[in-house]
């Protein structure tokens, strides 16, 4: 029995902590698709709080049919369409949320990196959704073909042919915006 | 020519090590005799590099698990809450029956009670004001019965 299917059966005996064994395990990864896709750390943390929400009410209807992460995975990309379709221009760029970088960076270093980050970031949010989310699930979260196939419900063919066309889209954008990234 | 197109398809695949052994060494060949080809691997890597080296985002370790329970908790108190004073969920699904109907009852009663009111009203004034009554109407409102 894999992790996750422990952490289920607690879950599942009445013990909470094997749910939040699952968030804690899945938090961050959640979060780095979400914040991948939308470009908002709120919005993001809110998301996948409520991704969460969705798993502690469904986990008892989970048939165990795939594994827990691709059923997880498909909440957090179908919430993400769900606020992607709604979304409005009202946005804020608040949150709690830590970022990884390295602490000894200069300011000027630090200035640099995230004026580049934000490059990257707003690049790939022009990348067509469709092509975008197989990226990140490839490249932020390191799943393979199989497994995306899985999550999204397609072919591998057709997985391949997204993160082909999504990075030819990055591609071409980073060059738009001067090319210095590539 | 034939064999870049073919081995372009293959390229984004290949850095992800997605590739079975004959597609591999199919693309490695030929990056070697091509350099357009080799271009544009080194650009699709240097592309995967950039998204690799993004930056990551970290919720404090208890943050979320915190955030949860006070919301699961909160959720599980209002359930609780309606299903002592015998709201179940089921029943909270039916109470926009009763509701209805007794609203529906209620502005019945008050157009029937209204409409009665008008017409006695309209059937007196034409008895005052000399105007000609049916005798089935005079008999009626004497009678308090209505059409």
């Amino acid at each position: 029995m894999n992790e996750d299917n422990l952490y289920i059966e607690q879950f599942l005996n009445g013990e909470e902590k094997g749910f939040e064994m699952l968030v804690r395990k899945y938090q961050d990864r959640a979060l780095n698709i979400v914040y991948s896709l939308i470009g908002r750390d709120r919005e993001s943390e809110d998301i996948t709080q409520e991704a969460f929400l969705k798993v502690y009410r469904s986990l008892r209807s989970f048939r165990q049919r795939c594994r827990f992460s691709t059923w997880f995975y498909r909440i957090v990309v179908n919430m993400t369409y769900d606020f992607l379709r709604r979304r409005q221009n009202f946005l804020s760029n608040e949150g709690v949320l830590k970022r990884s970088v390295a602490s000894s960076a200069s300011p000027r270093d630090a200035l640099f990196r995230k004026e580049k980050e934000q490059m990257i970031q707003e690049a790939l949010e022009r990348v067509p959704l469709k092509f975008r989310v197989a990226l990140v699930l490839k490249d932020i979260e390191g799943l393979s073909y199989i497994e995306i196939a899985r999550v999204l419900r397609c072919s591998i063919g057709t997985v391949e042919s997204k993160i082909y066309r999504a990075r030819q889209f990055l591609k071409a954008e980073l060059l738009k915006s001067g090319g210095g990234a590539i | 020519m034939k064999e870049c197109i073919k081995v372009k398809r293959l390229l984004s695949r290949y850095l992800d090590k997605e590739t079975g052994d004959a597609d591999s060494a199919l693309v490695e060949a030929h990056i070697d005799i091509c350099p357009l080809c080799k271009k544009e691997l080194s650009e699709l890597s240097r592309i995967k590099e950039l998204i690799l080296g993004k930056e990551r985002r970290t919720l404090p370790e208890d943050y979320l698990v915190c955030r949860l329970r006070e919301k699961i908790a909160s959720e599980q108190y209002t359930e609780k809450r309606l299903s002592l004073v015998g709201i179940g969920s089921l029943s909270r699904r039916l109470i926009p029956v009763p509701v209805a109907t007794i609203i529906l009852l209620i502005t019945f009663l008050f157009l029937i009670s209204t409409g009665q009111q008008v017409s006695e009203s309209s059937l007196e004034d034409n008895i005052l004001s000399g105007a000609p009554v049916t005798t089935e109407a005079a008999l009626g409102l004497i009678l308090g019965v209505q059409d």
